[in-house]
């Protein structure tokens, strides 16, 4: 179904389900009105109830209602989250106007847990919520960018800069030795598969291609909310998918009451936030000079990486409606995002479909059906900037070193050795990269949930759910044989490669309520899940083409032209769950709150003698406020203590990993690939958490403060196998050992002014994070692969017992000697020498509004850690100079470096990675309704990523390039990636 | 009694869901499936394969045969070719117990011999048995030459359990008798990257030449009747006419030297374009970058090596029919000046000609670092295969046979008379390989000079290593290690990664 078609149906479907929604109501008369804040800003989605009836409605977008009142009734009931409920007298008024005073607001909040919903008041557990008033702002492509730097213990980071790209997301540090350490997404009460069919590429001579956001399927501007559950109360739920968090995505719905239309749209544009510093064409001659060497200037003053980056648009326009009766609500939207890269020939466009139905059947209203449909095509174009390019670079590298003294193009033609006796043999200019690679992705996701329910009385709720996800991807690449690379040059070369997953899932719950006494309130939940994951993909690679310049991806058949290919396919084995799971709920009196879950997961992941495994939890909850000693307290407005210990799983690893697996090989041969261990299971977090929820200062301050500490154990890892044993092939195991992480976090929101034309408010969120690596005494785990010439075989990262997780373990660098050649410490020992994970993460954001005006900003930071910079090891070293390659800035002027200093990996390339970014900043203002037919008007400018404080020499401290080996991640490693931008954006907002 | 009838039926619904789990591997198969379906020859077909990385890539077997020796050193040039000095301790013995380069052979060799062994499980024919023992025991032996101590498991062992571990000695019996044990069952003659007859006796005469060795490295005492042992197969060999002194010795290193390699015994199969080990590597990492093909500017000889032979030697430079036409490149060594397939003079990256020098430092540090070292060109380069070459890799050949029997006689074995010419004496038998290459003949022979004849033919071979052990050279100094070793680097320590799983398992002494 083309997409086109996909959003006429959905606007049919609308069509029909406004008919629908608008059978009319009993004779009566009208009371409309509009509910707005102590502020005057529209509260949406107010319940707006006759007392006494089931007459009800809810406010729209710009706060409005509309009602039908019986004969006889003379009160309304308005209420909303967050605010106090309010009853007014409409006697002889056909027309209202009500204003809702905040609540606690905070503490009365509903949140999002595993398989329902909590006040946020009862919570046992580390939760945090953020609704989409307090998303970051700016072109956001995917859900965790969101709430980057606004929940305490949850560091986001983007692996590179390109549009789309992944993110790594870590809640309460890292916690596990290889590649495993991503929380579990939940959308619409959906556990994620976590990957994406997005093919990787390979690229001949240039190396693999970063990996994108699995969650780009899903426009930001759907969702509701987002929650993050941080500790084992609130995550053990998810059993042994839960010990790395789980964050929680909520989709919007539609209201109760007239059809709504709003749109929003945004267009800005992009560039380069910060470049790496390398020699201009005048510096470049005065080192030549430096180092008496007479070849390699040519005169000019390029470039380079301006040659490569460009200034570029992007846009981003939603378009939702959403209404209906209380018995049938929807909501439809559509969402096209386009934005073009910084760099040349790379962009990405999402074309988003979504629909979200709520409805309610029979008289009784007890059977109901939630329903949402995600449809998503993306379609990019990626630039040739590679997590592990060698000696002949990628496009990010070959402009970094690009002798900046002679121009990229001699006329009209791109300067190469096969054209121009001025560039060495092995050089490759970025522009001819740039021009003679083309890489197409082609993404389609379809992504389904049907909850239907049925509530049998006030104690008994039945609820299942039934997902399904189809997603696949296309990537046609190739490069021209008129490229300078090995393997590439004179032949050409293209890659067709395709994905695709599949995912069934299946869960129920049944919820019972009651109240056991007058003061004891009884909550308990049983569930069973169900899931099967299916990926497969396969690529095709062909070289030999005779053409110089055509889409070879497009001539594949005419045999004639190509000379060889190369193919694979590959079904990953099936990957199941099968879970049971309760929970138990006691509440006494407000005061006192206890939960106890409990999950039993099995996995086809695991091994034959370890198939299910069981996930406990306890928490419970002081409410002190509650207690006579504290009641009417002028300081202490809320005051509760929670105490939660649980155990969590991990269990990320390859699927078929516990087993015993032949395959055929080349050549017609066939082999045990992988060594059985019947004994593998899951990961293990024991989590202990203590937390402080308060509210002071007549509720203007309110804010949580949780100490936690995790111990991980039963570490899965692709460990050295006992030799003689299948070539090349590692076995998966549970080492004994212990990753410990712990630390302290906090978020307070201070409300400072609240006045009619004034208020501003203030959000901090910190952590305090320690990790350690304890009780392990196997031989050391290496990672951190580097990449690029002269670092061939080199890794800097280690896992060592007693050190942080990912340890920069290289030589001491002391500096240069008389020669200019390095010094290292203690005879060129390895040694620890750094840690790449921050101590303490830092949030923070500002609200000012004045009249009509807001200025909103958010800043985040990370301090305490160190970042390997592999760029300015292998890439960018003083030798350079005498291969005619360009150099960094900062390896001159200091003591003479010799030329011949070899790239030694050493603490050298170690630098500090703490930085203060200003995440976004916008700044609005509210025209309010403009005539009849527009309502909520809206217009804003947004700059996002305007400013990055630190002494990193990188693009961006924020940094996260895959240098993994054998499985184990790698951290804190920057590789030449792709720069990260600068955005401003001039946004609207309107509704109909 | 409704809230029991809804838990109840809430519980049965619950329950309904519950299935058994499926576990389809999809692309692959289970030890189950795999019994049913796959046959000896095709895990046979992987073990051959499974040869390709260990024996070729320059990375693995080849450097700890060779960087160790005077035949070849791999500088640092500036940027270029420091890899955290991984290379460069191999030449000054001072590698340690986590050299990656060391672990992957040491790993990468024992999964051949995991492959063959398995090949056992799957109801092999005697053929199948035998062709599988003959790789097994070939690369078991490689394993003992390099680290004493061999990891070996019964088939369809449980891997999570510690193998047994044969050493010294002991392990080489288990060789001999598997390859006693192959030999009836193995072919006459076949292609040269299968086992056959003659491949298990070449290997059993490296078994019984190094006894000694293997005993005792640091000063082996070698036996007469395993020299006569070495003899006796040698003349078997011989007496089976399959194989020749081809014209050029590098007809043994064509593209399709199962072909033109009539001198090879054994090899490792190398399909051009499709499936290949890394065996491109011998010329891609010596060859300069301006030169054709555009190589990695990396690895070359060592002025010594290449002074020990005769002006006219071929070995030491032959223009090989095809190859200057199309490259510009002769066969052999590359000293001085070098040429496209023009005859233009090439230049380095830094407008240097591209002369290639005599001197060569571990570290070179001078303006001409890029032209530094005389490179060595062994295989002939296929150009015509893209990156999967069609090169066989060389394990065994003829003149290896004819030279052991030699060495055999001068170490105290009795010549078998009736043998004839040129096979039959020591300095014959030298003097047929160096007329072959245009090299003077010799009047009469020692065993250093057998021993510099080996290195001679076979350098770059991967051969160099073991030959030093056995003629006691291997601990001298070469003119970029100016000491001499400790006896600790007669071995190769046990990977640390394997002594920590493996407790049968104990490091070499020295390390």
């Amino acid at each position: 179904m083309t997409l086109t078609k996909l959003a006429r149906a959905i606007m049919l479907s609308m069509v029909c389900l406004l008919v629908f929604a608008n059978v009319s109501q009993a004779q009566s008369r009208t009371v409309t009105g509009k509910v707005t804040d102590s502020k005057g800003e529209a509260i949406p989605s107010a319940t707006v109830t006759v007392k006494g009836t089931q007459s009800s409605t809810s406010t729209g977008a710009d706060g409005s209602f509309s009602l039908n009142v019986p004969a006889g009734s003379n009160t309304l009931v308005i209420s909303s989250v967050g605010y106090t409920t309010q009853e007014v007298n409409i006697s002889g008024r056909n027309e209202i106007a009500i204003i809702l005073e905040q609540s606690n607001a905070a503490l009365n909040e509903v949140v999002v847990v595993g398989y329902g919903t909590a006040r946020k008041r009862d919570l046992t557990g580390s939760v945090t919520k953020i609704t989409a008033k307090d998303f970051n702002t700016g072109a956001i492509v995917a859900p965790d960018q969101l709430i980057q730097g606004k929940v305490p213990g949850v560091q986001v980071l983007a692996t590179n800069g390109a549009p789309g790209a992944a993110f790594t997301v870590r809640i309460r540090g890292n916690n596990s030795i290889r590649a495993g350490s991503q929380p579990l997404f939940v959308l619409d009460g959906v556990p994620l598969d976590g990957r994406t069919a997005r093919p990787e590429l390979n690229a001949s001579g240039i190396g693999s291609s970063p990996a994108n956001n699995p969650l780009n399927f899903i426009n930001p501007d759907d969702i509701a909310s987002i929650e993050v559950l941080k500790d084992a109360s609130a995550a053990a739920i998810y059993g042994s998918r839960g010990a790395n968090g789980v964050i929680m995505i909520t989709t919007k719905r539609g209201n109760v009451g007239k059809p709504t239309i709003d749109f929003s749209t945004a267009v800005g544009t992009s560039s380069i936030l910060r470049n790496i510093e390398v020699m201009n064409g005048d510096q470049y001659r005065n080192a030549l000079k430096t180092y008496n060497l007479t070849k390699g200037n040519y005169g000019g003053n390029v470039n380079a990486m301006d040659a490569i980056t460009r200034n570029v648009l992007l846009q981003n326009h939603s378009l939702s409606m959403s209404g209906g009766s209380d018995g049938a609500r929807y909501r439809a939207s559509i969402g096209f995002f386009d934005q073009n890269g910084i760099l040349l020939k790379s962009d990405f466009k999402k074309y988003t479909a979504a629909f979200m139905g709520n409805f309610k059947f029979l008289d009784s209203k007890k059977l109901g059906l939630d329903v949402s449909l995600f449809t998503t095509n993306i379609q990019e174009n990626v630039a040739p900037v590679t997590n592990n390019a060698g000696f002949q670079g990628s496009l990010v590298i070959n402009a970094l070193q690009w002798n900046p003294t002679l121009s990229l193009m001699n006329g009209d033609k791109i300067r190469q050795s096969t054209n121009d006796p001025n560039v060495a043999a092995t050089t490759v200019n970025p522009l001819a990269l740039s021009r003679y690679y083309n890489d197409k992705i082609g993404l389609n996701k379809i992504f389904v949930v049907a909850s239907p329910y049925y509530t049998f009385n006030k104690k008994f709720e039945y609820r299942a759910n039934v997902s399904l996800t189809q997603e696949t991807g296309t990537r046609r690449a190739w490069m021209s044989r008129l490229i300078n690379i090995d393997g590439v040059k004179g032949q050409g070369w293209a890659s067709l490669g395709e994905a695709g997953i599949q995912t069934y899932l299946f869960n129920q719950t049944l919820t019972y309520r009651t109240d056991l006494t007058k003061k004891l309130n009884l909550n308990a939940l049983i569930g069973y899940e169900f899931m099967d994951l299916k990926f497969r993909r396969n690529n095709q690679l062909y070289r030999g083409f005779g053409i110089d310049e055509f889409d070879y991806t497009k001539l594949i058949n005419s045999a004639a032209q190509v000379v060889a290919n190369e193919g694979s396919s590959y079904e990953d084995p099936t990957t199941q769950l099968q879970s049971y799971f309760t929970r138990v709920g006691l509440n006494y009196d407000d005061k006192y709150l206890f939960t106890a879950t409990i999950r039993s997961d099995g996995s086809t992941k695991f091994g034959d003698n370890f198939r299910y495994g069981i996930f406990p939890s306890f928490a419970a909850r002081w409410n002190l406020h509650n207690e006579s000693f504290l009641a009417g307290n002028k300081v202490i407005n809320q005051l509760a203590l929670r105490l939660g210990w649980g155990i969590t799983g991990n269990q990320e690893f390859p699927s078929g990993a516990a087993r015993e697996r032949y395959a055929y090989t080349a050549g017609g041969g066939a082999a045990l690939l992988n060594a059985a261990n019947p004994d593998l299971q899951w990961e293990s977090s024991t989590t202990l958490n203590v937390g402080l929820d308060f509210a002071t200062a007549n509720n203007k301050v309110t804010g949580t403060i949780d100490y936690f500490r995790r111990n991980t154990n039963k570490l899965l890892f692709n460990f050295e196998v006992i030799q003689p044993a299948p070539p090349g092939s590692r076995i998966w195991q549970n080492l004994d050992g212990t990753i410990i992480n712990s630390g302290v976090e906090l978020g307070i929101f201070y409300n400072m002014i609240n006045k009619k034309d004034v208020a501003f408010d203030l959000g901090v969120n910190a952590t305090f994070l320690q990790n350690d690596f304890q009780n392990y005494s196997g031989p050391q785990i290496l990672t951190g692969a580097l990449h690029g010439q002269g670092v061939s075989g080199a890794s800097v990262q280690q896992m060592r017992n007693g050190l942080p997780l990912n340890a920069f373990f290289t030589r001491k660098w002391t500096g240069l000697d008389a020669s200019g050649n390095n010094k290292f410490d203690q005879n060129e020992k390895l040694q620890y020498v750094g840690n790449p994970n921050p101590k303490t993460l830092l949030g923070f954001s500002t609200d000012l509004r004045y009249k009509k005006f807001s200025f909103r900003t958010n800043w985040n930071g990370a301090f305490g850690h160190d970042i390997y910079n592999n760029t300015f090891n292998s890439v960018l070293n003083v030798s350079n100079l005498q291969s005619e390659r360009n150099i960094a800035s900062v390896f001159v002027g200091g003591p003479k470096e010799s030329l011949t200093n070899p790239a030694s990996p050493s603490s050298r390339y170690l630098e500090k990675g703490g930085f203060l970014r200003f995440t976004n900043a916008t700044i609005s203002y509210a025209f309010g309704n403009v005539g009849k037919v527009f309502k909520n008007v809206n217009l804003s400018l947004t700059g996002q990523n305007l400013a990055v404080f630190t002494k990193f020499k990188g693009f961006d401290p924020e940094v996260n390039v895959d240098k993994q080996i054998n499985g184990v991640s790698s951290f804190g490693i920057e590789y030449a990636p792709y720069p990260s931008a600068r955005n401003f954006l001039l946004g609207l907002r309107v509704s109909l | 009694m409704k809230k029991y009838l809804i838990l109840f039926g809430g519980l049965a619904l619950l329950s309904a869901g519950c299935t058994k789990l499926d576990e389809k591997l999809n692309s692959e198969l289970t030890r189950d499936e795999a019994q049913q379906i796959l046959k000896a020859n095709q895990l046979l077909q992987a073990a051959y394969n499974s040869m390709q990385g260990p024996f070729q890539d320059q990375a693995r077997l080849w450097c700890l045969q060779e960087h160790t020796t005077d035949e070849a050193v791999g500088p640092t040039r500036a940027g270029d070719w420091d890899d955290n000095g991984i290379w460069r301790v191999l030449h000054q013995h001072t590698w340690d117990a986590d050299h990656s380069f060391i672990t992957s052979t040491y790993n990468d060799l024992l999964g051949v011999v995991f492959n063959a062994t398995n090949v056992l499980n799957f109801k092999p024919s005697v053929q199948e048995t035998a062709e599988a023992k003959f790789i097994r025991a070939y690369v078991m032996y490689t394993i003992l030459d390099g680290w004493n101590q061999v990891p070996i498991r019964e088939p369809g062992e449980d891997l999570r359990n510690p193998s047994k571990v044969l050493t010294g000695t002991a392990a080489l019996d288990f060789i001999i008798s598997e390859l006693n044990a192959a030999l009836p069952g193995l072919p006459n003659t076949g292609p040269i990257f299968k086992a056959n007859k003659n491949a298990a006796r070449a290997l059993l005469m490296r078994c019984y030449l190094n006894k000694a060795v293997i005993a005792n490295r640091a000063s082996p005492s070698h036996a007469a009747a395993d020299m006569n042992k070495v003899i006796s197969l040698a003349d078997t060999i011989i007496g089976t006419s399959t194989y020749m002194l081809t014209p050029s010795v590098f007809d043994n290193f064509t593209p399709n030297n199962d072909v033109t390699g009539k001198g090879i015994i054994f090899a490792i199969q190398n399909l051009g374009g499709s499936l290949s080990g890394n065996i491109r590597s011998r010329w891609f990492c010596t060859l300069h970058y301006n030169q054709t093909p555009s190589g990695w500017n990396g690895f070359t000889t060592l002025g010594d090596f290449y002074d020990k032979y005769e002006a006219a030697d071929t070995r030491r430079n032959t223009n090989y029919p095809g190859l200057q036409a199309a490259t510009g490149l002769n066969m052999g060594f590359l000293f001085g000046q070098q040429f496209d397939k023009n005859g233009a003079a090439l230049q380095d990256r830094r407008g240097n000609n591209l002369a290639f020098t005599k001197a060569v430092s571990l570290i070179e540090t001078g303006n001409n670092l890029e032209i530094t070292g005389i490179r060595v060109i062994k295989y002939v380069p296929d150009l015509a295969s893209g990156d999967n070459v069609n090169n066989d890799a060389v394990l065994i050949r003829f003149e290896d046979v004819i030279l052991m029997k030699a060495e055999a006689i001068l170490r105290g074995g009795t010549a078998t008379s009736g043998v004839p010419a040129p096979y039959n004496t020591p300095l014959n038998i030298v003097n047929a390989i160096r007329t072959r290459s245009n090299a003077t003949p010799l009047t009469s022979v020692t065993l250093d000079q057998l021993l510099d004849e080996r290195g001679r033919e076979f350098v770059w071979e991967g051969l160099r290593r073991s030959d030093l052990i056995r003629f006691g050279k291997f601990l001298q100094p070469t003119s970029l290690r100016t000491t001499n070793s400790t006896a600790t680097r007669l071995l190769f320590p046990i990977p640390n990664g394997q002594l920590a799983v493996n407790p049968n398992l104990k490091q070499n002494p020295g390390y």
